[in-house]
């Protein structure tokens, strides 16, 4: 019974931050129709800014990697995104891989290509036993964490007037534009939300990894995508059920697959993506609103 | 797309027949890529080296035109067939020494097996073309983003079984080396030809027809009476085979193949070559491929250190890979449909008059 408890705990501290990834990637999609693949380098930026400022103090690290996470996604905006916003997500998703590889190569060129490593809140790596649990401050604060920000989120969203404006501008951009929400300022909300949950996700990864290069953020942003168009790209919060659940199934394989299968973890999880969009090729919560997007 | 009408020519006084039209559009880019690839072969060592790999590259983005042009679907896993292409080829062809030493759990008959370098070349071909079909099946019921993601599960997925299953490799993502050179820059020239034979004569096909009316309306298509699901599958089909032989060119010319060469950044490669180029024509294809590959040898010397006048300019490494993602973004921004506009060559003798120039004005608009 312990070890099932162990690996379930375990499954959703990993799936609380693949489901902060997601729900960051789903929000952007859902206002400007854009997969931003270059999500991976906010949170690769974030990652850098905490690690080289951690040793010099914390409150500054925190403070620049928001402000990093934040800044990126505003300024990828506006140099890239903001001159093809009519053109098809496909086309969208595309450019945001080109996107990637230039910063890639940008975090290459200022901080090398090798790892940069540094403790990065060195105290939670800590473990406490309770009653044969093994639990981890990290993932107890990758829970909680990831809980806070997604209530704050969500009552933002519901709650107030810019949130509001937010979800309407989800569910039909245009309509929301000519009923009078300020497209601007609902864009630049958006994308500030998603750079303040890539700085999020930053954070739990050098803490667990205490480094980063250059692809840091590639992976987790790969699976966040894939759970986000799995949980439905067009409900925000069926982005955020399918991050946790790549996230949950990726931790439940690494620990349950036998011996001989073990290596094939991933293999698995992809396999299972297929499976689920065959099943609901809209995504498991498009609800009736899933229409053709082809 | 090329209209069906034959089109007179007041100068000439006499009306082009379709075949002509059609053919031009398959003429065209077979002389350019023949021309550009004598040229190239007579440049420099290092051009003929690189001319390997963008002829092999020229296949693989080729045969992903046959399914994207076509069917308007984006697919991310069109590396999977080439690294199942690559797959066999070097299985096929390493001889069984150095396969015992480096593989050595291989299954017996692929361990024992040697063939010629053309019927592997056909192997792969239907490796890639059933891998295909098989995925096919279940992937093209899903339009749209959700079809991208899914052909990305697909690509992650051959990748993954490719790194860990000693069975068909070596070990845990090791490298398979020893691939023998077997088709010479004439063979592997000639092999391109015929891809781009083949993909242009599956455009002509009633089938691509279908597919591409499918892709302007996904709505009218199937009240046409048109199964978008199994014109896509044949597209699939026949461009993860075209991919399989894309990727046992590539492999034979890089000589080693390892499983994460066929990841992301390939992926990002070859779709960047297809959209610079204009993924809606084979012709874009042809042009993108060129433009890049070009492009990347420039980029490679300059890397190496180049003098010009009393100056050695170098550029760091990985300066391709930005250069083409930057030129790609460019592209995207500025001209969505690529160099090409997504348009075949056109017949260049055709009427100049007013009329027939507007009413292709307008016809475009409409579309």
């Amino acid at each position: 019974m312990i070890p099932v408890i162990q690996s379930l705990i375990d499954a959703t501290s990993a799936g609380a931050v693949y489901a902060l990834a997601a729900l960051g990637i789903g929000l952007v999609f859902g206002v400007l129709r854009l997969a931003n693949f270059a999500n991976g380098e906010i949170i690769t930026g974030a990652g850098y800014a905490l690690v080289l400022l951690w040793p010099l103090s914390w409150p500054l690290a925190l403070a620049a990697s928001v402000l990093v996470a934040i800044g990126l996604s505003l300024l990828m905006d506006l140099a890239v995104f903001r001159w093809m916003r009519s053109q098809s997500p496909a086309a969208l998703l595309i450019a945001s891989f080109g996107v990637s590889i230039l910063l890639q190569r940008a975090f290459e060129g200022i901080f090398g290509v090798n790892v940069r490593s540094g403790a990065v809140a060195p105290a939670l790596t800590k473990s406490v036993n309770v009653g044969g649990l093994r639990l981890s401050l990290l993932a107890i604060v990758a829970i909680v964490l990831a809980a806070l920000l997604l209530l704050a989120v969500h009552l933002f969203l519901t709650r107030s007037r810019m949130g509001l404006q937010v979800q309407a501008a989800a569910a039909d951009f245009r309509e929301a534009r000519i009923l009078g929400i300020r497209s601007g300022a609902v864009i630049a909300v958006t994308l500030g939300m998603s750079g303040l949950l890539a700085a999020a996700v930053a954070f739990v990864l050098t803490a667990q990894s205490g480094s980063v290069n250059p692809s840091f953020g590639v992976q987790v942003t790969v699976f966040g995508l894939i759970g986000a168009v799995i949980g439905g790209l067009n409900r925000i919060g069926g982005a955020l059920v399918g991050g946790f659940a790549v996230g949950f199934s990726l931790s439940l394989f690494t620990t349950w697959l036998p011996a001989g299968l073990g290596d094939f973890r991933v293999a698995f999880v992809y396999l299972l993506v297929i499976i689920v969009l065959v099943i609901v090729p809209n995504g498991i919560f498009a609800g009736r609103t899933a229409k053709e997007r082809a | 797309m090329m209209s069906s009408d034959t089109r007179r020519s007041p100068r000439l006084g006499w009306s082009v027949p379709q075949p002509v039209l059609s053919l031009w559009t398959l003429a065209v880019p077979l002389v350019v890529v023949w021309l550009f690839s004598s040229a190239a072969s007579r440049l420099s060592p290092a051009a003929s080296i690189d001319l390997g790999y963008a002829l092999a590259t020229l296949i693989i983005v080729v045969a992903m035109w046959t399914f994207i042009g076509n069917s308007g679907v984006l697919s991310f896993g069109h590396i999977a067939f080439v690294a199942v292409g690559a797959w066999t080829m070097s299985l096929l062809t390493i001889s069984p020494t150095v396969k015992s030493s480096i593989m050595p759990n291989l299954a017996p008959f692929l361990a024992d097996t040697t063939l010629d370098p053309y019927v592997a070349l056909l192997v792969a071909a239907a490796v890639g073309g059933l891998t295909a079909i098989i995925s096919g099946f279940a992937l093209m019921r899903l339009h749209g983003l959700e079809a991208g993601i899914a052909t990305f599960a697909l690509l992650m997925l051959v990748v993954q079984i490719l790194t860990y299953w000693d069975a068909i490799g070596p070990r845990s993502g090791q490298s398979m080396t020893g691939v023998p050179r077997s088709f010479d820059l004439q063979s592997t020239l000639l092999i391109a030809l015929i891809v781009i034979v083949i993909a242009w004569g599956y455009g002509q096909s009633v089938s691509a027809r279908m597919l591409r009316a499918s892709r302007e309306s996904v709505q009218a298509a199937p009240a046409s009476g048109i199964s978008i699901t199994w014109h896509r599958i044949i597209a699939f089909a026949v461009s993860g085979a075209l991919a399989g032989v894309g990727g046992a060119m590539w492999a034979q010319a890089n000589r080693v193949v390892q499983a994460s060469q066929f990841g992301l950044d390939f992926t990002f490669t070859t779709i960047a070559m297809l959209v610079i180029g204009g993924m809606l024509s084979l012709w874009g294809a042809v042009v993108g491929t060129l433009l890049i590959s070009a492009m990347n040898h420039v980029m490679g010397l300059l890397e190496n250190g180049v003098q010009i006048g009393g100056f050695i300019v170098s550029l760091p490494s990985g300066s391709r890979l930005v250069a083409v993602a930057a030129f790609m973004v460019f592209i995207i921004i500025f001209r969505p449909s690529g160099i090409t506009g997504g348009r075949e060559v056109r017949w260049p003798f055709l009427s100049r008059d007013p009329f027939s120039q507007r009413r292709v004005q307008r016809l475009a608009q409409r579309s």
